[in-house]
């Protein structure tokens, strides 16, 4: 590749998902700014799959207090508390800028913002827009990105990040024709999202492959609760090729309620108080304890009923939902949904300061691709704020950054034409190596974990990822690069849940017996980067 | 798990020429969509390229068609023998299609220095048209965009959305006008696929139409058939003796009664076209039915509805709907599509409404003759996609004739573009005549006056309404009969 084919900019931003498409908005206003979308700018990433709300203390009675409270309870004290201030400070103030920039929320006949309970909340803090909330979003940001002057590449998969005397410069990709192409920045922001899809049940778009964690990595950034993988209590679970989809916890929110196929409302015995709207974590065990032990559905799952509140109040709250079951043949106004865990959120990711800066310089992530605001257990609500008050944090810090203007060394672009034609010379069919993958990741890594379990997967993890893949044509190259990041991915969820010799939030270990509950838990942060892993201890509070 | 056969369409713009299809026979599981039919055909050929990635309906990536018809590969059911095409867009590879360059025209909002905030009305206006996913299942189908610089449904959603926000400080009908709002034929082929259901020329394009009318706007050939309206009660002025000159209030059947309705003519069969009308009475007659035809009745108001003059439209509704109640009507029976849809979509009627074909098709009628002739049905829209009425025409004509089909498409009449957007009106019609020299037919059959009107302008083949088309062969008979007794008679 000759030089001048190397875009420039100041800000790189990978991912065109609400994070992303956030922070090119706000990273534009300092200098020219790139937004690299892998899909379809604001059809990737999981924001226009998001459901059910949006968190932020608006109405009377609420406060960011509570709000923070909330979150660092669910997210059982793992939580870095710094960003969860900024995240719940900052969120009413993102939510209203997306309003005045022509987003659509549900407003209560009295004339306030509509705000409906959402789990592990003491007061109704979730925004929405029906259960199209992330939609909405998409939306709304979408209108603001075609107004600006980001420079938007579409279908262009970046494929890995350039560092120059220990910053990171730029990044190689393949366009959609398969072909090498560069990027050049002074600031390089990563708002790639999640990894849920190394799962074999999943809710996650096919974006969500991790290859933000997975470069990051390579470049050398640490990230923290890598094992802090949320299950989604209700996935659906028919038909089969499409299981794992989303039902939203609006749905519960709403007052749907959960039975097993004795028809007993079961999570009486795992929380009375909060019942289905107790945290995504213990909702999840109970679905997946209730299916193990034999009261499932005839589909493997748990029913997930609504049929007792009024047909409009479906059709009102829940439109989406209701439009997909009737495609799929339920009517929910008249019949139980069957459901089931399925992977859905990185609470853990690359490490960030408040200003969104990542361990290395000229690098920086927000949204699902940054670890520590969730903790060990996201609060449902909270994903979609934190893409907004993040994303605008990533962008106006890597705005700010100083131009650079370093060259990348074009060299280095010859190791990545090698990586090319190897994988037309390789064998295996990277589907088969996903579809291992995700079915050793369920199995072995998934709701609840043992060291012998970790150890023999990471054992195949391992393997799957030494595969030479093939690639049949040149379009199908960024396919092998994305199932090779799913494959490293793997093994640092893998190798932190190993770090973690406790259960915590989602991370659940069958094998180790804890005297401690989660506030009062010796450990911190799992850390793994290619320099150094561990596990930070903590003092326990008095 | 169960093994599938199907057909897809395969082109590399790159490197072949043309394009082919293809057959693959894989196995999906049970409940399968045509999405993971393509994900398994994926696994086996790699080269194929498709566009997919919620999975659930909500990002709009994986339109396609299938047999035809656009719809979302990741919420249809895969079935046996499926032929999956991309959208009708320029295409990049496969099923992938170019997207970008309609993407990057949608309007953005424009928000006002003053801070504002929609209330709750504004707010359930607007969610119906926000919950659009872009899949541009609708620009893929819109006749007027194939012959004209129209901006498309998915535009004019946008320009609706933002012409009803309070936050938005731009003059959205006059961008709306620029872009080509009088364009469309309201054919509601756009919204038909809309996997949403957005119901765009009803609640985007007339709604566009009518703020341009209370704006002062509106097309100077529109506005002159609203005032020949609130003149003479007809869209069309009267040249030659109308249907209701010639026809009593009441037509008793020939034989037995089988039924009775009232029939409503609509101005085109009145005015412009009496002998279709007078042929339709005919077979109803001859098959049972007495039509009670009320003579006060007026225009259904459609050309005022699709143009976005509404300001009359109720004196209208009222008139026509107490022409038919107070001789206590409870079936009208419509031939003109237009305003079949109108009374069936538009107007909250104490009686039933049908079109002639559902209710010649429900009494089961007299075997016509029949006649040694090819013909092509030509689908109205405003009868196919208005009033759902598909099988009916088929069943009727193939009773007389050997039926051809043709691709279904909008002839350029509806919407108010024939007088409005004469060109693009034209452009349509010209298409369509040649679709129709392809087909190699003698004659053209439709069920719609402007459809019958405006294609046998531009088509070199005579264009026959379905009951002419039907007494045609009931003549036939008659002749035969009359010939055989004459033969017996001699004998």
């Amino acid at each position: 590749m000759r030089a001048d084919d190397t875009v420039e900019c100041h800000v790189l931003v990978i991912g065109s998902g609400g994070a992303g498409v956030r922070a090119a908005i706000e990273a534009e206003k300092h200098g020219d700014t790139v937004l690299v979308s892998k899909s379809l700018a604001g059809k990737g990433g999981c924001t226009p799959m998001a459901e059910g709300g949006y968190n932020a203390a608006l109405r009377e009675g609420d406060s960011c207090v509570l709000h923070k409270e909330d979150t660092i309870r669910g997210g059982a004290y793992l939580n870095n508390p710094e960003l969860v201030d900024i995240l719940v400070n900052e969120a009413p103030e993102r939510f209203l800028e997306l309003v005045r920039w022509g987003a659509v929320f549900d407003r209560t006949e009295e004339g306030e913002w509509a705000q409906r309970s959402f789990g592990g909340q003491r007061i109704p803090r979730t925004c929405y827009a029906g259960d199209r909330t992330g939609h909405e979003m998409m939306m709304t940001l979408l209108e603001r990105l075609r107004a600006s002057n980001v420079s938007v590449l579409q279908e262009v998969s970046i494929i890995d990040l350039l560092k120059r005397e220990g910053r990171v410069v730029g990044a190689v990709a393949l366009d959609r024709n398969g072909e090498l192409t560069a990027f050049q920045a002074d600031a390089t922001i990563l708002a790639t999202g999640g990894a849920a899809r190394i799962y074999d049940i999943s809710t996650n778009s096919a974006t969500g492959t991790g290859d933000g964690f997975a470069m990051g990595y390579r470049a050398g950034a640490e990230l923290i609760d890598m094992e802090m993988v949320q299950f989604h209590p209700t996935g659906a679970v028919y038909p089969y090729d499409a299981r794992g989809r989303l039902v939203t916890e609006a749905v519960r929110g709403e007052g749907g309620i959960l039975l097993n196929s004795k028809g007993e409302r079961f999570m009486e015995r795992y929380d009375p108080e909060r019942m289905e709207l107790s945290t995504r974590d213990v909702v999840a065990r109970s679905i997946a304890r209730e299916i193990a032990e034999g009261r499932a559905t005839p589909h493997y799952g748990v029913y997930l009923d609504v049929t007792h509140l009024s047909p409009e109040k479906i059709e009102e709250k829940l439109p989406m939902m209701l439009e997909q079951f009737l495609a799929f043949g339920t009517d929910i106004r008249k019949e139980k949904m069957e459901v089931a865990p399925s992977a859905h959120h990185f609470m853990g990711g690359l490490r960030i300061t408040p200003r969104c800066e990542t361990t290395v310089p000229g690098l920086y992530a927000c949204g699902e691709a940054a670890g520590g605001v969730h903790g060990a257990n996201r609060l449902g609500g909270n994903s979609l704020a934190e893409t907004q008050v993040f994303g605008r944090r990533a962008g106006d810090t890597a705005g700010r950054a100083p131009s650079r203007g370093t060259r990348i060394d074009t060299r280095q672009l010859e190791n990545y034409r090698r990586k090319l034609d190897e994988f037309h010379s390789g064998g295996v069919n990277p589907v088969t190596v996903v579809k291992k993958l995700q079915e050793a990741m369920w199995n072995g890594a998934g709701i609840t974990r043992n060291v012998h379990d970790l150890e023999r997967t990471l054992v195949d993890v391992e393997k799957l990822a030494k595969k030479k893949l093939l690639a049949q044509t040149p379009m199908n190259r960024a396919e092998c690069f994305t199932v090779q990041n799913m494959c490293l991915v793997a093994s640092l969820v893998i190798r932190s849940a190993l770090l973690r010799g406790e259960s915590r939030g989602a991370h659940v270990r069958t094998d180790i017996f804890q005297s401690w509950d989660a506030a009062n838990s010796p450990y911190g942060h799992t850390y793994i980067s290619i320099h150094h892993a561990g596990i930070e201890e903590r003092k326990v509070p008095a | 798990m169960k093994r599938f056969t199907v057909t897809v369409y395969r082109h590399n713009p790159a490197k072949d020429q043309r394009s082919r299809y293809q057959t693959y026979t894989v196995a999906v599981e049970e409940g399968a969509r045509v999405l993971h039919l393509l994900h398994a055909i994926h696994a086996e050929d790699p080269s194929l390229s498709y566009r997919y990635c919620c999975g659930t309906g909500q990002c709009g990536s994986c339109a396609v068609r299938v047999n035809g018809e656009p719809v979302l590969a990741c919420m249809t059911e895969a079935r046996d023998g499926m032929v999956i095409d991309p959208l009708n867009l320029p295409v990049k590879k496969d099923l992938l299609v170019d997207m970008e360059p309609v993407l990057g025209k949608i309007a953005s909002i424009v928000p006002k220095d003053v801070e504002c905030i929609p209330s709750r009305d504004e707010v359930e206006a607007l969610k119906p048209l926000r919950s659009c996913i872009e899949c541009l299942a609708c620009v893929s189908v819109c006749p007027a965009m194939e012959v004209a610089e129209f901006a498309g449904p998915l535009s004019m959603k946008q320009e609706m959305r933002l012409a009803i926000d309070p936050r938005d400080s731009c003059d959205r009908i006059t961008d709306a006008i620029r872009d080509g709002l009088f364009m469309c034929t309201t054919c509601q082929y756009c919204w038909k696929v809309c996997p949403k259901k957005i119901e765009i020329p009803g609640k985007a394009i007339e709604k566009l139409r009518r703020m341009a009318n209370q704006r002062g706007l509106t097309l100077p050939r529109h506005a002159e058939v609203a005032t020949l309206i609130s003149e003479t009660g007809r869209s069309v002025p009267k040249n030659q003796p109308t249907f209701l000159d010639q026809v009593p209030e009441v037509i008793e059947p020939a034989g037995p009664v089988r039924g009775t309705v009232g029939f409503f003519v609509g101005c085109m069969y009145n005015n412009r076209l009496p002998q279709t009308a007078l042929d339709a009475m005919e077979v109803l007659s001859r098959n049972g039915i007495r039509v009670i035809i009320p003579h006060e009745q007026v225009c259904c108001g459609s050309p005022l509805i699709r143009t976005g003059q509404t300001d009359i439209l109720p004196d209208l509704m009222e008139k026509n709907i107490a022409a038919f109640t107070c001789r206590g009507i409870d079936t009208v029976v419509t031939m003109c599509a237009g305003c079949g849809s109108t009374l069936k979509n538009d107007y909250r009627t104490p009686f039933v409404v049908k079109d002639v074909n559902e209710i010649l098709t429900e009494i089961g009628i007299e075997e016509p003759a029949r006649l040694p002739i090819r013909v092509a049905y030509h689908d109205p829209c405003h009868l196919l996609r208005g009033q759902g009425i598909q099988k009916q025409p088929r069943e009727l004509i193939a009773r007389v004739a050997e039926l051809v089909e043709l691709p279904v498409k909008c002839c350029g009449a509806g919407g108010g573009t024939r007088s409005g957007q004469p060109e693009v009106s034209k452009a349509l019609a010209g298409k369509r005549a040649e679709e129709i020299e392809k087909a190699g037919v003698e004659w053209v059959i439709s069920s719609c006056p402007f459809c019958e009107f405006h294609i046998g302008e531009h088509s070199k083949r005579p264009v026959k309404n379905i009951t002419t088309l039907l007494l045609e062969g009931y003549r036939r008979k008659d002749q035969d009969r009359g010939g055989e007794a004459g033969e017996s008679a001699a004998a």
